[in-house]
């Protein structure tokens, strides 16, 4: 059975906070809640390491592989939900 | 936004690191004294961040070999070798480098970045499949991406987390590409080569390895860590640099694959550059010589290796567990760093400075590589330069 779309945004809104928290970064606590439209890289000032880092924690976390290509017009926690989506599902759409 | 604007993110990094003195990214060496000293804002500086394994800039017969090469075929090639013709020499190194790796085929580039740019593009096609280690090289990640393939990461070195990977990738991982370095250069460690053989040989891939850091300084005969751990007739792609320890500047790509012969007909990167001239082909198979006749140097290498490995370590520094000439130093904060860098390059010791997002993780590093050309007392030095500069560890 495919998983919930919602379902997937929390596990990464979490899979976030915790890599935040983690990395100490200030603005998680300015920034409040994490949700679907967080921006991973404008609202927490994520460099391009730090995005590739959180990207093999997802891919361990769904145990998925994910194209770094397919990163490059993913801003946004849902942008990153459908990318899990798809490979958790093998759809080709 | 304006074309423009997206400049200002850079200009604030670029104040940040001029804030403390000179930009880390911008010295200027005004005057060349040996492979391992120069002139620094008017100071006689160690040169302690050079990729200079063998110090072989200076070698009087590598000059000679370049300097006979302009005298006789001229300053440039002035074109591409598809285009304008190659220069003998060319093949000439092609062959002296295949040769070397023990294998058929062999082809130079203009440069490193363009060597593994050239050979992934050609290599790799859409639909294809790529296992790039976490930690590789900014060209080894241009090329896969350049390609337009599928590319996954594996975490560095890790080689648990390339069998999952292979597994996921199902009857794919029989086409896949697995890309990996020898010695890594910002931290100084070296790839499981003999696991990831293992692995690729399990799969039916094919493994492409950049010896950039490593030639001339690892295995017997000095091809790399490949040779070191006794791998080297399972590497299907060894790519590599004449900028390190060759002392010049150009890549190389050399491969028991006859295929190898045809990517001079499909890699951009090679098509479309101008050759090396023939003054850096001549010094860098005069180099390749030097480095094959003279194992001293290698041994001097690693003597210095060794001491500054110890050295560092034993002043409390944080550094890798494996000694190796590029040795990394874990400061921690960015702003512990910069100053501490700053009073290296003031007291004559000239090293890189790597403050992320150009690191390998959260921390900032001084990075120095060493030098068959660095005397003892240099070494001392450097070590006595970097206990001085501890103080600024205990900066809050």
């Amino acid at each position: 059975m495919n998983t919930p779309m919602d379902e997937i945004e929390r596990r990464i809104c979490k899979l976030l906070a915790s890599y935040l928290e983690t990395s100490n970064f200030a603005e998680l606590e300015a920034h409040g809640d994490i949700t679907a439209d967080t921006n991973i890289v404008s609202d927490f000032t994520l460099d391009s390491f730090q995005v590739m880092e959180f990207m093999m924690e997802l891919e361990e976390s769904f145990d998925i592989m994910i194209d770094v290509n397919s990163l490059s017009n993913s801003h946004t926690v849902r942008d990153l939900a459908r990318i899990v989506s798809h490979e958790l599902d093998g759809s080709t759409d | 936004m304006a074309l423009l604007d997206k400049f200002a993110a850079a200009a604030a990094i670029r104040d940040q690191l001029r804030s403390g003195g000179p930009d880390p990214t911008r010295v200027v060496i005004d005057e060349i004294i040996s492979p391992t000293e120069g002139m620094v804002e008017g100071r006689h500086t160690i040169l302690a961040g050079t990729n200079n394994y063998l110090g072989l800039t200076f070698d009087p017969d590598c000059t000679a070999a370049g300097m006979k090469a302009i005298a006789t075929q001229g300053t440039g090639t002035t074109g591409s070798r598809m285009a304008n013709g190659s220069f003998a020499a060319h093949g000439a190194l092609e062959q002296d480098l295949a040769a070397f790796y023990g294998v058929p085929y062999g082809m130079v580039f203009s440069t490193g970045y363009a060597a593994n740019l050239g050979t992934l593009v050609a290599l790799l096609s859409p639909g294809d499949a790529v296992l790039l280690d976490a930690d590789a090289h900014a060209s080894l990640y241009d090329g896969c991406q350049m390609s337009g393939a599928d590319i996954f990461r594996f975490r560095h070195n890790d080689v648990g987390s390339l069998e999952k990977r292979l597994q996921r990738l199902g009857e794919r991982a029989h086409d896949c590409l697995i890309v990996t370095e020898g010695l890594y250069s910002v931290m100084g460690d070296c790839a499981p080569l003999v696991e990831i053989v293992a692995l690729k040989k399990r799969y039916g891939a094919l493994l492409l390895v950049d010896e950039a850091h490593s030639l001339g300084v690892y295995g017997d005969h000095g091809c790399g860590v490949a040779e070191a751990q006794g791998v080297m007739h399972e590497v299907d792609f060894f790519v590599g640099t004449f900028s390190k320890s060759l002392g010049a500047m150009g890549g190389f790509c050399v491969s028991p694959h006859a295929e190898l012969e045809l990517v001079r007909y499909v890699s951009r990167p090679f098509i479309f550059t101008a050759s090396s001239s023939p003054s850096i082909i001549a010094s860098t198979r005069e180099a390749l010589h030097q480095l094959k006749t003279r194992p001293e140097l290698r041994e001097k290498l690693w003597r210095n290796a060794r001491r500054l490995h110890e050295g560092l370590k034993s002043l409390g520094f944080e550094i890798g567990p494996e000694v190796s000439p590029v040795i990394a130093v874990r400061l921690g904060k960015k702003e512990i760093a910069l100053p501490f860098w700053n009073s290296l390059l003031e007291n004559g010791v000239y090293t890189n400075l790597m403050v992320p997002p150009a690191s390998p993780d959260q921390h900032s590093y001084i990075r120095c590589s060493v030098s068959a050309a660095h005397t003892a007392r240099q070494v001392e030095t450097i070590i006595e330069v970097f206990g001085q500069a501890k103080r600024f560890m205990s900066m809050p």
